[in-house]
């Protein structure tokens, strides 16, 4: 090619020879890489892997069995509660009541017990009165019009509220979990070692394949991304509206019972709660869903999960200050974030390119 | 006739209708608050007709497709729809009906790929389990496309790769691959190139040939109108102040509607502001009058419709237009 390309006209033709070879090279290792990232959880796991290997080096506990189960809750439900929100985000909107949500449905659950109603209708009725709480939020955000994040706002401070009427402020034992020994039921809800990963696993999974591969999801890509043109092209997308916000409330609803379960008891705690709503919303930006809506991803939003209790488990285990453990969590947060941003500019360009 | 078109009432064309007639609109009406989009309009489309509709921006052009393709429901009127009392209560319920619409917005998913956009609420599915059969739409999203004559290199891309004219083809094709027997189109030549838009207009044409869909398109376009259409609509305040044959009219008589209007507006203006006409000359030049509305793309394009269709454009509008 050098040796030829001497005058005008063979240069134009030259290049054309070796030129696709190389192309054809580069998809083999760089293309590989290309297409990693043009996965909207590319630059999550890029985050992820760096943090691992950034404990692992540095504490010798941090690749243990036994950390792996303290890892476990601070990610498992948090994961769970942002494959839902992923359904609502997704489509533009925010669902700021899943705290609250969570912090709501073990007193439920308590109270229909307390009634004399076994623990299995209990908690489904539980579940039912979220899914019908999650159908408002979507009814005032599609049809009245209220924007979701007031609207689930005031869903947020309604069921805080509401909470702490009905427990007058004070902790309930969980029903179904007993102080010596353990339950089948607590078992497979919660208070089984593996209990909430296997949910997690399983809800994530069912939740990206519902979000991927069927109706339902293309529909939500379809509303978050153009509303009007969706609703023209004769997508229901109030209909699609009100299912998103009631699936993200079950996922809460269930975590909520699942974690009351776990540790035998329920607090009410909106702080608690509110704290929880706030990692579950980080943990699904993080993990690659725009809040713009348009695009979203359910196992992102695990590993955002992962990522934020990777964080939380690996600080602790460097024997980092208390007081100084919320402060270096937001720092790595915003160095996560930057990374993912650029991460994501490789993304698009690539994409561009492709 | 100017003086007729004065008085507003006297403007509106009653429905001729046929035996043949696929489509009938009686006295629709439709206002959004105060502002009044359709006053009175009656409108009739014959089995493998083209029907453009011409108007000026605000006219009620988009309204009166939007109520036909189920999107809007009007205040006043009754349609029918091959004899029988067409209300449609959704976009879906229309497509139902057999009638298809590319709105002026398209319609189209930027995020979402070529053939997830092309079967939108068309979706292929899996048996027994609903998943998207993504394998099966690629297959037929490339099918429907070669068929239609539209190039695009790849299906798999999210639309909001595409140029401004192949999105368009895109929603255009989404329409015509599936089963509607009444096409609505709402300006699908706008953001279109000269090229993209002989390809659009060529499958129209070629729709036309066919003869077993019937379109309404809104257009700008007056040589579009002569050259793709069957008979044409023009509509005034949101009535019917014109029907014709395309063979009946020409480019002068919509040009002297739509001058005609212009000057009424203008007087309208200045009497309203209690001012004398201030430029006559300059209101009865279709030039300045009407430099929006007859657009003529380029003498190329001219030319090539001539001479696909020479019956049509015998009175070469570029003249009226090009001085």
């Amino acid at each position: 090619m050098a040796v030829t390309s001497s005058s005008g006209t063979p240069a134009r033709s030259a290049p054309q020879g070796p030129a696709p070879s190389r192309a054809r090279r580069g998809g083999s290792g760089l293309g590989v890489l290309k297409r990693f990232l043009t996965l909207r959880e590319g630059s999550i796991i890029v985050v992820l892997v760096i943090t691992v290997i950034y404990f692992a080096s540095t504490t010798s506990k941090f690749v243990s069995g036994s950390n792996f189960k303290t890892l476990l809750p601070y990610f498992a439900p948090i994961a769970i509660m942002a494959a839902g929100q992923v359904f609502v985000m997704t489509l533009g909107e925010i669902d700021l009541s899943i705290g609250a949500m969570y912090l709501f449905t073990p007193f439920l659950y308590y109270k229909l017990n307390k009634a004399g109603i076994p623990i299995v209708p209990s908690m489904l009725i539980s579940l039912l009165v979220a899914l019908a709480l999650g159908a408002f939020n979507g009814f005032a955000v599609a049809y009245i019009g209220i924007a979701s994040f007031v609207a689930t706002l005031g869903m947020l401070f309604v069921l805080d509220g509401v909470t702490l009427v009905i427990s007058h402020s004070e902790q309930v034992t969980t029903p179904g979990t007993t102080i010596v020994g353990v339950t089948t039921f607590a078992q497979i809800f919660g208070e089984g070692t593996y209990s909430e990963l296997i949910w997690a696993l399983a809800i994530v999974f069912g939740l990206q394949i519902l979000l991927s591969f069927t109706r339902w999801g293309l529909y939500t890509v379809a509303a978050g991304g153009n509303r009007l043109g969706a609703s023209e092209a004769g997508v229901n997308v109030r209909l699609v509206l009100i299912r998103n916000f009631m699936l993200c409330a079950l996922t809460a609803g269930f975590v909520g019972i699942l974690e009351a379960v776990r540790s035998s008891s329920a607090s009410p705690d909106p702080s608690g709660s509110n704290a929880i709503l706030f990692e579950a919303i980080s943990a699904v930006i993080i993990g690659g869903t725009l809040m713009t809506g348009g695009a979203g991803t359910v196992v992102g939003a695990l590993l955002g999960a992962l990522f934020l209790g990777i964080l939380n488990d690996g600080l602790v285990i460097k024997g980092v200050n208390a007081n100084y453990l919320d402060l270096y969590l937001g720092i790595a947060i915003l160095i996560a974030m930057t990374i993912n941003v650029y991460v994501n500019r490789v993304r698009i360009g690539s994409g561009r390119g492709g | 006739m100017a003086a007729d078109q004065t008085i507003p009432d006297e403007r509106i064309v009653g429905p001729r209708s046929a035996e043949d007639d696929v489509l009938r609109v009686e006295h629709i009406a439709k206002s959004f608050g105060a502002t009044v989009a359709l006053r009175d309009v009656n409108l009739h489309l014959r089995k493998g007709e083209v029907l453009g509709l011409l108007g000026d921006n605000g006219a009620g052009k988009s309204t009166l497709i939007k109520i036909l393709s189920g999107f809007q429901k009007q205040d006043k009127g009754e349609m029918w729809l091959k004899g029988e009392t067409y209300t449609p209560k959704s976009v879906d319920d229309a497509r139902a009906h057999g009638i298809d619409t590319v709105f002026q917005d398209l319609a189209l998913i930027d995020q979402l790929s070529v053939y997830h956009n092309l079967f939108l609420r068309r979706e292929r599915l899996h048996k027994p389990i609903p998943f998207l059969s993504n394998a099966l739409m690629r297959r037929n999203a490339r099918k429907a496309l070669d068929e239609i004559g539209i190039n695009i290199p790849h299906i798999d891309v999210p639309v909001a790769r595409l140029s401004g004219g192949q999105r368009q083809a895109i929603a255009v094709a989404r329409t015509i691959s599936g089963d509607a027997d009444i096409i609505l189109l709402d300006e699908p030549l706008a953001a279109m190139g000269a090229k993209e838009g002989a390809m659009i207009l060529d499958l129209i044409a070629r729709l036309r040939e066919e003869g077993n869909v019937s379109i309404i398109m809104i257009l700008h376009n007056y040589v579009h109108v002569f050259a793709a259409c069957d008979r044409v609509s023009l509509i005034q305040d949101g009535v019917i102040a014109l029907d014709k044959p395309t063979s009946e009219t020409s480019v002068d008589e919509l040009t002297e509607i739509v001058v005609e209007e212009y000057r009424r507006a203008r007087l309208e203006a200045h009497v309203g502001n209690g001012a004398a006409l201030a430029n006559p000359v300059a209101a009865s030049d279709p030039l300045v009058a009407t430099d929006s509305l007859v657009v003529t793309d380029s003498a190329d394009v001219v030319d090539r419709l001539a001479a696909a269709d020479p019956p049509a454009t015998t009175e070469t509008p570029a003249d009226s237009a090009g001085e």
